[in-house]
C-alpha cells in the first residue's frame, strides 16, 4: 500500500509539473500585448516598453520559465500583472469560496443521489421511472442556467437568499450558509443526477447477488440487508463517479461563482484568462490540477478501505 | 459519520427556512454599497490605474484640484493656481489646516513627494504626469510644478489619480493607505479582492460634500451578477450593460448615461495606402464615411443610446466642433459613386481583424456596411485580449475601434501626430502636424481657433469614418442619485447623494 501510495504521489506531482508547464507556453504563445493591456490605450510606447521590462516579456522564453519555475518551487507564485496582489494571497482568498461551494455542492449531490437512487432501486415501478427521468432532465440541463433561474427567482424577485457575494464562514455560519446554497444547488443538480443513476445500477446489481439472498433467508429485515450490507457494497462505484463529478463541480464554479458574483478560484482563472494575467492564471491552474489529484489519491485510500482486495493488488 | 451528514443536511434546511423571514439590511445607517467591475490595483499610487480602478482610492485620497461635472478644475487641496508666461510653471497654493489620517501635516514637502513618488512609476496614473520635471516647494503652502513643454493634460489629470496625494510616510509600499480624503479605509470589514469598506475621516475638511457615513466597494465583475445584486437591494449602484438598460428601468431603478469621451466606429489606419492602396485616396475614405447608418447601428447595437458624430473629439473637449457633425450622411449610393470616381467601380478587397469577441454587433454592423457599398471583406480571427495588439501591429489597414483619453489634447496627442501611438502605420500629414505644433504652443482663443481648424482638417480629409460618441450607463437605487462627469467613466464619490423623496 505505501510503495503504491508513493508512487501515486510522484506520478501526480509529474502531472502538476506537465500541466503548468504547457500551461505556461500556451500563455506566451498567444502574441497578446499584455504590457498594453495593463496600460490601456492612452499609455505612450515608452510606459509600454518600462512595463514589459519589468515584467520580463523581454527575456527570453526559456529564462522567464526558469524564473517562475524557481520561484515556484519555493512556494511563491509571484504577482498579478494587473493588480500586483501576490498570487499566493489571491488563491488563499478564493479557495474557501470555492471549496465551499463545491463542497457543499458534493455533500448535497452525496446525499440526494444515495436517497433517490436508493428509492428506485428498492421501489422500482412509477418512483424508478420518475427518478430516471428527473436524472436526465439534470443531466441535460447546464449548471449556469440553474443558476441563473434560481439568482432571478429566489433572491431577486422573492428575497429569500442573497443574489450575490460571499459570507466567510468565520464571519458568520448562518450568513455563509445563506451565501453558498443557491451556488452548492445549483453546482449538485447535474452530479446528483449522474450519481444517483450510479447508485441505482449498482444497488440493483449487490441486491441481486448471491450473499443476499442468502443474508434474506436468515431473516434480516430489507432496512438492515440494505444499509448494512449493500449499499457498502455498492459504493465503489458511485464513489468513483462522485470523485469524477468533483472534478466536474469545479469547473462548473467558472461559471456558477460568475453568476453568483463569488470571488471564487473560478472568477480569479476566468478574469485571469481574459486579460493575459500568466502569473494569476498559472497559479490556479497548480492550484486546481493539485486538488484533483489529491481527490484522486483519496479516492484510492477510500477503496482500499472499502475493498481490502485492492490494497492486496 | 452518518450522523455528521444529517445534522449537516439539517442545518442546511434550517438556513434555508430562515432565509426565507430576511430581507436586506436596514437602510437608516446611510451606508454607501457599490458594485465595482475590476479589481483595485495596489494602494501604491505609483501602480495606480485611471480607470474605473479609481473608485477604490477616491475615498482616501483628496486630490488637489477638483473637476466638476463638466470636467472644469474647481478648487479642492489646492484653493489656486496659475500658470507662468511659458505654460511650463504651475503655481499652487494649498489649502492650510489639512492633516492625513496618520496626524502628519499635508504640505508643499508632502505634495512633492507624493507627486514625484506617483510619476515614478509605469502605470497609468504616472503616465498622466509624465510631463513633469520636477516639484519645487516654494513656501509650506505653496508648490511649483515643472513641466518639460506646456501640456494642457496637467490640470485634469491632478483632478484625478494622478493627482492624488498620500501621507509622505506611506508612498514605500504601503499595506494601508494614508491619504487625507473623506473616508479612511476599515481593514478590519475589508477583504482585499472582494469587499473593501471605508469609514468617515472626523478630520476632513469638506465634510458635507460626502453624506455618507460609511462607503462599501464590492467587486462584482458580472454584469448579471451586478444587475441582480442592484435588483434585490444589495447594492445602490453600478455601471450596466447599454442592452440592460431597459430591465433596470422597468424596475423602477434609476439609471444615468454619461459619455466617457470614447469615439467608435471604423478607424482608417493606413491613410497613405501602403496597405491597401484605395485607401490613401480621399475619395475612397469618404467613401467609407457615407457607408455608415449610424442611427440604425445605435439602434441595434447601444439601445439607441449614445450620440451619431463625424469626428474624433466628443462634445466639451477641445476641438469639438458642432458644425462638423453633419459632413457625412448615410448616403451608400454616394459611396459607390466616390468609389467608381476614385477608379474603384467594384469596390475593393480588405482584411480586417474580427474584434466579435469583445464587439459582436459593432463588428457586424462594420462588416455588412462595407459589404453593401461593394467592399469585399476578409475576416482575420482574434481574441478579446489581442484587440489592442492586432490594432497596433500595423498589420491591418483599416478595423473598428472605441479609443478615448481624457481630454481633446490627449486625443491629439494619442492619434494625430506623426509619432502617436494610435497611428501604427505611422500617417505623416504636414499641414496637421503643423497645427498641432501650433496648438502646444498657443492660449485661449487662438488655440481654441487652431484646434477646431486641424479637427475640421482632419474630418474633411477622413481620417477616419467614426459613427458615435459612446454612451456608458449607470444604475443607482431608489434612495440614491449620482451625477456621472463629463469625460470619466464613473460618476466620482462626491457626486452620490441620498436621492430628495
Amino acid at each position: 500500500m505505501l510503495t503504491f501510495l508513493i508512487r501515486r504521489i510522484v506520478a501526480g506531482a509529474a502531472l502538476v509539473v506537465v500541466v503548468a508547464t504547457a500551461t505556461f507556453l500556451l500563455l506566451n504563445l498567444t502574441g497578446t500585448d499584455v504590457a498594453r493591456n495593463i496600460l490601456g490605450e492612452t499609455a505612450p510606447r515608452s510606459a509600454v516598453t518600462a512595463k514589459s521590462h519589468e515584467l520580463r516579456l523581454d527575456q527570453p522564453l526559456v529564462e522567464r520559465y526558469w524564473h517562475w519555475a524557481e520561484q515556484a518551487l519555493r512556494g511563491d507564485l509571484g504577482s498579478s500583472w494587473f493588480t500586483g496582489a501576490p498570487v499566493n494571497q489571491s488563491l488563499v482568498d478564493t479557495l474557501p469560496v470555492t471549496l465551499s461551494i463545491v463542497l457543499a455542492g458534493l455533500l448535497l449531490a452525496a446525499v440526494l443521489s444515495v436517497a433517490l437512487g436508493t428509492a428506485a432501486a428498492l421501489r422500482g415501478g412509477w418512483v424508478d421511472r420518475m427518478v430516471q427521468f428527473a436524472a436526465v432532465l439534470g443531466t441535460a440541463v447546464p449548471s449556469f442556467l440553474i443558476a441563473l433561474v434560481l439568482a432571478v427567482t429566489l433572491a431577486v424577485q422573492l428575497g429569500w437568499l442573497p443574489a450575490t457575494g460571499y459570507v466567510a464562514i468565520d464571519a458568520s455560519l448562518t450568513e455563509w450558509l445563506r451565501s453558498i446554497i443557491l451556488p452548492a444547488v445549483s453546482l449538485a443538480v447535474a452530479a446528483t443526477a449522474a450519481t444517483a443513476m450510479q447508485v441505482r445500477g449498482a444497488l440493483m446489481d449487490v441486491l441481486r447477488a448471491d450473499y443476499v439472498r442468502t443474508l434474506r433467508s436468515r431473516g434480516l429485515s430489507t432496512r438492515s440487508v440494505v444499509f448494512r450490507h449493500a449499499l457498502r457494497n455498492a459504493a465503489p462505484p458511485a464513489l468513483t463517479v462522485l470523485a469524477l463529478q468533483f472534478i466536474g463541480l469545479i469547473s462548473g464554479a467558472v461559471v456558477v461563482e460568475k453568476v453568483f458574483g463569488l470571488p471564487g478560484i473560478g472568477t480569479l482563472a476566468n478574469s485571469a484568462a481574459v486579460r493575459g494575467d500568466a502569473p494569476v492564471l498559472l497559479g490556479t491552474v497548480v492550484v486546481t490540477v493539485s486538488i484533483v489529484v489529491a481527490v484522486n489519491l483519496l479516492l484510492d485510500i477510500v477503496y482500499g478501505w472499502l475493498n481490502p482486495k485492492v490494497r492486496v493488488s | 459519520m452518518r450522523k455528521t451528514v444529517a445534522l449537516i443536511g439539517a442545518a442546511l434546511l434550517t438556513a434555508t427556512v430562515t432565509g426565507c423571514g430576511g430581507g436586506t439590511l436596514a437602510d437608516g445607517d446611510r451606508t454607501l454599497t457599490l458594485a465595482e467591475s475590476v479589481t483595485a490595483t495596489p494602494w501604491d499610487l505609483a501602480k495606480a490605474s485611471l480607470g474605473p480602478e479609481s473608485s477604490y482610492y477616491q475615498p482616501v485620497f483628496d486630490t488637489l484640484i477638483r473637476l466638476d461635472r463638466n470636467g472644469e478644475p474647481t478648487p479642492n487641496l489646492a484653493t489656486s493656481w496659475s500658470y507662468d508666461k511659458a505654460q511650463t510653471t504651475l503655481t499652487l497654493k494649498l489649502r492650510t489646516g489639512v492633516k492625513f489620517t496618520d496626524g502628519t501635516a499635508l504640505d508643499a514637502d508632502a505634495v512633492r513627494q507624493s507627486l514625484l513618488h506617483t510619476k515614478s512609476g509605469t502605470a497609468s496614473a504616472a503616465g498622466e504626469i509624465r510631463d513633469i520635471s520636477g516639484v519645487e516647494v516654494v513656501d509650506a503652502h505653496t508648490v511649483a510644478i515643472k513641466l518639460s513643454h506646456p501640456s494642457a493634460s496637467l490640470l485634469p489629470a491632478l483632478g484625478q489619480v494622478s493627482g492624488m496625494i498620500a501621507a509622505p510616510g506611506s508612498l514605500k509600499d504601503p499595506g494601508v493607505p494614508v491619504g487625507s480624503g473623506p473616508y479612511r479605509l476599515d481593514t478590519s470589514a475589508t477583504i482585499a479582492g472582494q469587499t473593501y469598506t471605508y469609514t468617515r475621516n472626523p478630520r476632513y475638511w469638506n465634510k458635507k460634500a460626502f453624506p455618507y457615513n460609511k462607503v462599501v466597494i464590492k467587486y462584482l465583475a458580472d454584469p448579471t451578477a451586478r444587475i441582480n445584486a442592484l435588483l434585490s437591494g444589495q447594492i445602490d449602484g453600478g455601471t450596466v450593460n447599454l442592452n440592460r438598460v431597459p430591465t433596470v428601468k422597468g424596475h423602477g431603478l434609476k439609471v444615468a448615461t454619461y459619455q466617457p469621451g470614447d469615439v467608435e466606429g471604423l478607424y482608417i489606419w493606413d491613410r497613405a495606402g501602403k496597405k491597401v492602396p484605395a485607401l490613401g485616396k480621399l475619395k475612397v475614405r469618404q467613401a467609407l464615411n457615407y457607408a455608415f447608418d449610424k442611427k440604425a447601428i445605435l439602434k441595434a447595437a447601444k439601445t439607441g443610446l449614445g450620440t451619431r458624430t463625424a469626428q474624433v473629439f466628443a462634445p466639451g473637449e477641445d476641438g469639438y466642433d458642432a458644425r462638423l457633425e453633419h459632413t457625412y450622411s448615410y448616403d451608400p449610393a454616394k459611396a459607390r459613386r466616390l468609389l467608381a470616381e476614385a477608379g474603384y467601380p467594384n469596390g475593393f478587397a480588405v482584411t480586417l481583424p474580427d474584434l466579435s469577441a469583445a464587439f459582436p454587433q459593432e463588428q457586424a454592423a462594420l462588416t455588412q456596411s462595407l459589404k453593401d457599398i461593394g467592399i469585399k471583406v476578409r475576416l482575420d480571427n482574434v481574441p478579446g485580449d489581442q484587440i489592442f495588439s492586432s490594432a497596433l501591429s500595423g498589420k491591418y489597414a483599416m478595423s473598428y475601434f472605441k479609443l478615448g483619453a481624457p481630454t481633446g489634447w490627449d486625443k491629439v496627442q494619442l492619434q494625430l501626430t506623426k509619432d502617436s501611438t494610435w497611428n501604427p502605420l505611422k500617417y505623416h500629414d504636414p499641414r496637421a502636424e503643423e497645427l498641432v505644433t501650433r496648438i502646444g504652443e498657443a492660449t485661449g482663443r487662438t488655440r481654441d481657433a487652431l484646434f477646431k481648424q486641424l479637427n475640421a482638417h482632419v474630418v474633411h480629409q477622413a481620417w477616419n469614418a467614426p459613427w458615435s460618441v459612446v454612451a456608458n450607463a449607470y444604475a443607482t437605487a431608489k434612495g440614491v442619485t449620482a451625477t456621472p462627469q463629463a469625460g470619466l467613466q464613473y460618476p466620482p464619490l462626491h457626486s452620490y447623494a441620498p436621492a430628495a423623496k
